[in-house]
C-alpha cells in the first residue's frame, strides 16, 4: 500500500493546526500515523519587534520539520500530498511539483 | 414586547455637566420648533423614564456645590476628589481616594524625561542599565519607553493622528517626574533595585549553626534551596556575598543545581546577586572602603559595568545565532506570507518511547487536549521575536 506524507488536522474550530505525518494512504485522517515528522501552523503570525528597517515585514507561517526523517521516507517511496509537497519544496527537499499549466 | 413609551418629557439635567460648554445643551440639541406633542423626538438618549430618586437628587446637588470646583483643573496640580491638600505641596494632593488615605498616586514620566531616555539609549547608544541608574527608572520601564517613543515617531512619520490634547490634559492632572536641568540634582523616578520575595524563602527552617562558624546570606540561600553547605575552603574565599557578583554576572550558567529530575533547581543566590543592579552594591562598598579615591572607584565601577555589558551582549548574540541556525526563512515570490521552517527532531529522546511525551513537538494522538479545562492559563507569557 502507498505511504503518504500528509497533513493531519488538529486544533479547534477556526484554529487549524496540522501535524505532518507519514501514514498509509487509505488510513483515516485522524488515525494514528506511522510517524509524526513535523508540524504546520497555517495561521499567519505577525512579526514582533518591528523597527523602521523591517516595518514592512510580511506575516509568517510556522513550519517544523524533521529533515532527516522526511528525506528517509521520501527515499523509500513515500508520496507527499500536494500541500506537503509545497512545504517540502520550500524546505528544499523536493523539486517543485510539475504543473500542467504555465503562468503567462 | 415593544418598549413602553411614557408621554411625559424627560429632563436631561446631567447633560450640561457632561459637556464642557456652559450653554444648555438640551436646548441646542432639541430644536425649539419641535412641538412637545411628539415626545419621541424630544428625548435624545433613552426612552425609559428617569425618575428623580433621592440618590439622583444628591448627585445633582453635589455637582452644583462641591463637585463644581472639580470641573476645571489647575495645570500642574492634581484634580482628585480629596481636594487640595492642607500642607499644599507643589504637585497638589497626591491622594485620589477619600476613603483610602494611605494610597498615594505615583508620578509618571514627563514628556522631556521620556524623550531624553530615548535619546540616550537610541541615539547616544548608552546601555539600558546605565540610563536606568542615571535617571532612577526601572530597566523594564526604560525598555518600554524606547519601544513606545519609537512607535510614536513612526506614527508621526506616517502622518497618523496622535491624541495630543488628551496626553496634555492627563499630564497636567497627574504628578510627573521632571527632567533635571544642567547642574540640578536629578530627580529619581522610582526605586530601581527592588527584589520580589523569592517563594523558597518563605519556609521557616530551624537550622542550627555552631557559633564558631560564619553564616551569611550565601549560606542561607543554600539552606533554603536544600543544597549541602559549602566546603570550608570555598566558603573562606567569600568575604562578602557581593564577591560572587562578578562570576555569576559573567557566567549565569555557573550557578550550581540541586535535586533530580523535575525537582532540579538552581541554588538560591544571595540578594546581592539577584537584584537588578548588583554592581551598585560593589560601588557602594568601594566608596566606603576608599573614601578618598573617588576617581579610582568610579573607574573601577565603569570597568565592571562595561565588562558586564559585554558579557550580556555576547550571550545574547550566541543565543540568537543558535536560534537562527535552526530556522530557515523562506519568502515566496508573489505570496502574502513568509515561512519559517524550524528544524525539529522527532526521535525517541524528543517525543518519548511511545511518541506521546508531553514536551514533544506537534499535537499528540490519544491524549486529550486540556486547553478548555478550568484553570489552564492560555494568556501568552512570552513574546517570540
Amino acid at each position: 500500500m502507498v505511504l503518504r506524507i500528509r497533513l493531519a488536522r488538529f486544533g479547534n474550530k477556526h484554529t487549524p493546526f496540522y501535524n505532518i505525518v507519514v501514514a498509509q494512504a487509505r488510513s483515516a485522517r485522524g488515525a494514528k500515523p506511522l510517524e509524526v515528522i513535523g508540524t504546520y501552523n497555517p495561521i499567519p503570525k505577525r512579526p514582533t519587534n518591528l523597527y523602521d528597517g523591517n516595518a514592512q515585514a510580511r506575516p509568517y507561517k510556522e513550519v517544523a520539520l524533521d529533515r532527516a526523517r522526511a528525506q528517509y521516507w521520501l527515499g523509500v517511496g513515500a508520496q507527499p500530498s500536494d500541500p506537503v509537497w509545497k512545504l517540502m519544496t520550500m524546505a528544499g527537499l523536493v523539486e517543485p511539483k510539475p504543473t500542467t499549466f504555465h503562468k503567462a | 414586547m415593544a418598549p413602553r413609551i411614557q408621554p411625559q418629557r424627560v429632563s436631561n439635567a446631567l447633560l450640561p455637566y457632561l459637556t464642557s460648554s456652559t450653554s444648555s445643551s438640551t436646548s441646542s440639541i432639541t430644536p425649539t420648533s419641535t412641538p412637545l406633542s411628539s415626545p419621541i423626538l424630544s428625548r435624545q438618549f433613552s426612552v425609559t423614564p428617569a425618575p428623580q430618586t433621592r440618590l439622583r437628587r444628591q448627585m445633582f446637588l453635589w455637582l452644583t456645590t462641591k463637585g463644581a470646583a472639580l470641573k476645571h483643573h489647575t495645570p500642574g496640580e492634581t484634580n482628585y476628589l480629596t481636594g487640595r491638600d492642607k500642607d499644599d505641596k507643589s504637585g497638589g494632593n497626591p491622594r485620589p481616594f477619600p476613603g483610602n488615605s494611605s494610597f498615594l498616586s505615583e508620578s509618571v514620566l514627563s514628556e522631556e524625561l521620556r524623550n531624553e531616555i530615548y535619546v540616550r539609549v537610541v541615539e547616544k547608544k548608552k546601555s539600558v542599565r546605565a540610563v536606568s541608574v542615571e535617571f532612577g527608572v526601572d530597566m523594564k520601564r526604560i525598555a518600554a519607553v524606547v519601544r513606545l517613543v519609537e512607535l510614536e515617531r513612526r506614527q508621526r512619520a506616517q502622518g497618523k493622528p496622535l491624541a495630543l490634547p488628551y496626553a496634555r490634559a492627563v499630564h497636567e492632572m497627574v504628578p510627573t517626574t521632571p527632567l533635571a536641568q544642567e547642574g540640578e540634582h536629578p530627580v529619581y523616578h522610582e526605586s530601581i533595585n527592588d527584589l520580589p520575595a523569592h517563594p523558597s524563602t518563605g519556609a521557616q527552617i530551624f537550622y542550627p549553626v555552631p557559633e564558631s562558624r560564619s553564616f551569611n546570606r550565601v549560606d542561607a540561600g543554600r539552606v533554603f534551596s536544600g543544597a549541602p553547605a559549602l566546603e570550608i575552603d570555598v566558603a573562606a574565599k567569600i568575604s562578602h556575598p557581593s564577591d560572587l557578583i562578578d562570576d555569576i554576572v559573567q557566567n549565569p550558567n555557573s550557578i550550581e543545581w540541586v535535586g533530580k529530575g523535575g525537582n532540579a533547581r538552581q541554588v538560591l543566590q544571595p540578594a546581592d546577586v539577584r537584584i537588578p543592579h548588583p554592581q551598585l552594591v560593589q560601588l557602594e562598598r568601594d566608596r566606603k572602603a576608599f573614601p578618598n579615591e573617588r576617581r579610582t572607584v568610579t573607574e573601577r565601577h565603569n570597568e565592571r559595568l562595561k565588562k558586564q555589558e559585554e558579557a550580556e551582549q555576547k550571550r545574547r548574540e550566541v543565543a540568537q545565532a543558535r536560534r537562527e541556525k535552526s530556522v530557515q526563512h523562506v519568502e515566496p515570490e508573489g505570496g502574502r506570507f513568509n515561512y519559517r521552517i524550524q528544524d525539529a527532531k522527532f526521535t525517541k529522546e524528543t517525543v518519548g518511547v511511545d511518541g506521546r511525551a508531553p514536551w514533544a513537538p506537534g499535537r499528540r494522538y490519544g491524549i486529550p487536549a486540556d486547553d478548555r479545562k478550568r484553570g489552564i492559563v492560555k494568556i501568552p507569557t512570552r513574546v517570540e521575536a
